[in-house]
């Protein structure tokens, strides 16, 4: 790592100074600190934290047939939704879906940053453009992507047939439909990975890459051999970031395929919407949000892991 | 519970850099190159990527703002991008539906609903873990984590079924109270940081002469800490105004969805899908946002980079 990130990162490490510690004003009355923060942690409690450990309990119950009394079963749901084949196969689905959004996000990102940190501070619309996916919805973004894979009038199709060749059925296909929502996906989350790639271009000590270029490394050598490696803290970052949103993201999915054609995009995250709000069996749905929540912070343990070992290496 | 400390610092210290990334101080003036055509190229070359970047973000939005100005015939007969005879038969048939309107008016309501509870809850509490010693400041670490540790998706089941249990399904009152709980660690989080570089000096200095909590908060805090108030503005309103998951479970009367819920149910009409419809439908349903959004840019970049991943 280079000095410029490593007192960057050290004026922020000192930061969440929660204890108080020397910002802590002096003489004030004991009930207000109490009276500020209570509304935030109650609410905070009963809409994230009761709710969760709330679905994690009611996995281990189930009603034989819908508006029948819950029972309690153990793992019996469990038991099932491993030994079903749909888990696995969504399981499967969640893979290609979070690979591939991993592949395509970070080549595009990093594609996108080396290409912005060229004209950093020129152009300054570039900023608005790069940024401007942030603010629609996963619905939207679904529904202009549909518009432009449409197979009859879409314009990817139209360009397919400029070059002459036969125009695709992109949502119909099992494999295209995955490529599709891969694509839309990636589109929603790139903002983010684009500037954090691009924060992290900027930290690199200009001095190495003139070194560089004295070696007579240039353009894709330096790339890869110096600028990508200096990268890595951003890279992992933007990595758990897509894998997180991938995994837990159900929006694109469900507007844009609803799982098909053929169940060839029933993510687990559709899956549990399945189960759950088209099957109505509730329990049964709350084991596979179980998983991916389990899932999910395993890959932010993994994360918090790997950020640790950086930091130590400075 | 000191593992996540390690997370904050490499997150921030990247996310700094795009912030002054985007800020762009300026870079050492370029050496000599070649010749001129050379150059000419070179600057060519360079610029295709940069291209690209507009392509991709743009493209969507171009296509779909075409098939909203064409007929519903001519979306399949004419495919060209610029419509040969572009009409607002569409905006007009969306505008005079209910299930726009309705929803526009859930989602806006919704959207200032949930700013507004979100700051005037939030702020109050990042200020007492920002300036005081007392029991339960250090749940503001588990504040940091939550938001990653419990995603929309892991709420759908449990808070739908209590929603049911409670009667409150089809409120917008549920909607801003359940979007606001899950903006707040976040919130919270980010105006921690902003309290904290007020020097306390200022304020102690207001104190002795005489300066209530109250006073202290209205006119020395405040006013220093806006810009944050309106990061977090900004992006508590994004959030409610593009929220979908949960709005979809919360809801089930017509009239009582927001907008992305509407949008979906349009386009679930198969077989007889009326595209420039659903084209100005999307167009309408981001339009109050971009026109805002060139004036909050700095703002929604700010939330963006510290938001990251909400």
């Amino acid at each position: 790592m280079t000095a410029g990130t490593a007192t960057r990162a050290k004026r922020w490490f000192r930061r969440p100074d929660t204890g108080g510690g020397s910002n802590a004003l002096i003489g004030h009355n004991k009930a207000i600190p109490y009276l500020f923060s209570l509304p935030s942690i109650i609410l905070v409690a009963a809409i994230l934290g009761f709710p969760v450990l709330y679905g994690v309990w009611q996995s281990l119950f189930r009603a034989e047939s819908l508006g029948a009394p819950l029972e309690y079963v153990g793992f019996q749901n469990y038991v099932e939704m491993f030994s079903g084949p749909e888990f696995w196969h969504a399981l499967n689905r969640t893979a290609v879906f979070v690979f591939g959004s991993l592949i395509l996000g970070t080549a595009l990102g990093l594609f996108f940053a080396f290409a912005l940190f060229r004209v950093v501070g020129k152009l300054r619309f570039l900023r608005a453009v790069t940024v401007a996916p942030y603010i629609i919805s996963n619905v939207a973004a679904a529904v202009m992507f549909r518009l432009l894979f449409n197979s009859q009038f879409g314009m990817v199709n139209q360009v397919i047939e400029l070059f002459g060749f036969e125009g695709l059925g992109w949502l119909a296909d099992p494999a295209l439909a995955m490529f599709v929502v891969i694509v839309t996906q990636v589109w929603t989350d790139l903002p983010l990975t684009i500037l954090v790639l691009l924060g992290g271009l900027m930290t690199i000590d200009k001095s190495y890459l003139d070194a560089a270029l004295v070696d007579g490394a240039t353009g894709w050598t330096r790339a890869r051999r110096l600028t990508i490696p200096l990268l890595t803290p951003q890279l992992v970052i933007s990595i758990v970031w897509l894998s997180y949103s991938t995994l837990t993201g159900l929006g694109v999915v469900l507007a844009m395929t609803g799982g098909g054609p053929l169940k060839a995009t029933q993510t687990l995250a559709m899956e549990m919407y399945t189960v759950a709000f088209r099957n109505l069996e509730f329990n049964q749905g709350l084991a596979i949000a179980t998983f991916i929540l389990v899932l999910n912070a395993l890959l932010t343990l993994a994360y918090i892991g790997v950020a640790r070992r950086y930091e130590y290496e400075q | 519970m000191t593992d996540h400390r390690a997370e904050e610092p490499l997150l921030a210290s990247s996310t700094a850099a795009a912030a002054e990334a985007v800020e762009g101080p300026p870079r050492e003036p370029k050496r000599p190159a070649g010749g001129r055509i050379r150059r000419g190229t070179r600057q060519f070359l360079l610029a295709i990527p940069l291209i690209a970047l507009v392509l991709w973000t743009v493209l969507p939005f171009l296509v779909t703002t075409s098939v909203s100005f064409k007929e519903k015939a001519d979306v399949f007969s004419e495919p060209s991008l610029i419509p040969t005879e572009p009409t607002l038969d569409a905006y007009r048939e969306v505008l005079s539906s209910d299930s726009f309107t309705a929803s526009f008016i859930n989602s806006v309501v919704v959207g200032i609903g949930t700013t507004v509870l979100t700051l005037v809850i939030g702020v109050p509490a990042a200020y007492a873990f920002a300036r005081f010693r007392f029991r339960g400041r250090h749940l503001l670490l588990l504040f940091t984590l939550l938001p990653r540790l419990v995603p929309s998706l892991g709420l759908m089941v449990p808070i739908y079924r209590l929603a049911v249990a409670a009667g409150l399904l089809d409120k917008r009152m549920t909607l801003i109270i359940v979007y606001t709980g899950m903006l707040l660690p976040l919130a919270v989080w980010l105006m921690v940081g902003f309290f904290q570089q007020i020097p306390k000096e200022i304020e102690e200095a207001a104190n002795v002469d005489g300066a209530s909590l109250w006073t202290r908060l209205r006119y020395i805090v405040a006013p220093l800490a806006a810009p944050a108030m309106i990061t977090i503005g900004v992006l508590a309103f994004r959030e409610a105004w593009n929220e979908f998951t949960l709005v979809l479970v919360l809801t089930s009367t017509p009239g009582k969805r927001t907008l992305p819920y509407e949008l979906y149910l349009m386009q679930g009409i198969e077989g007889l899908a009326n595209f420039p419809a659903e084209a100005a439908f999307t167009l309408l349903t981001v339009l109050p946002f971009v026109l805002v959004y060139t004036r909050v840019e700095k703002y929604v970049v700010a939330g963006l980079v510290s938001g990251s991943g909400k």
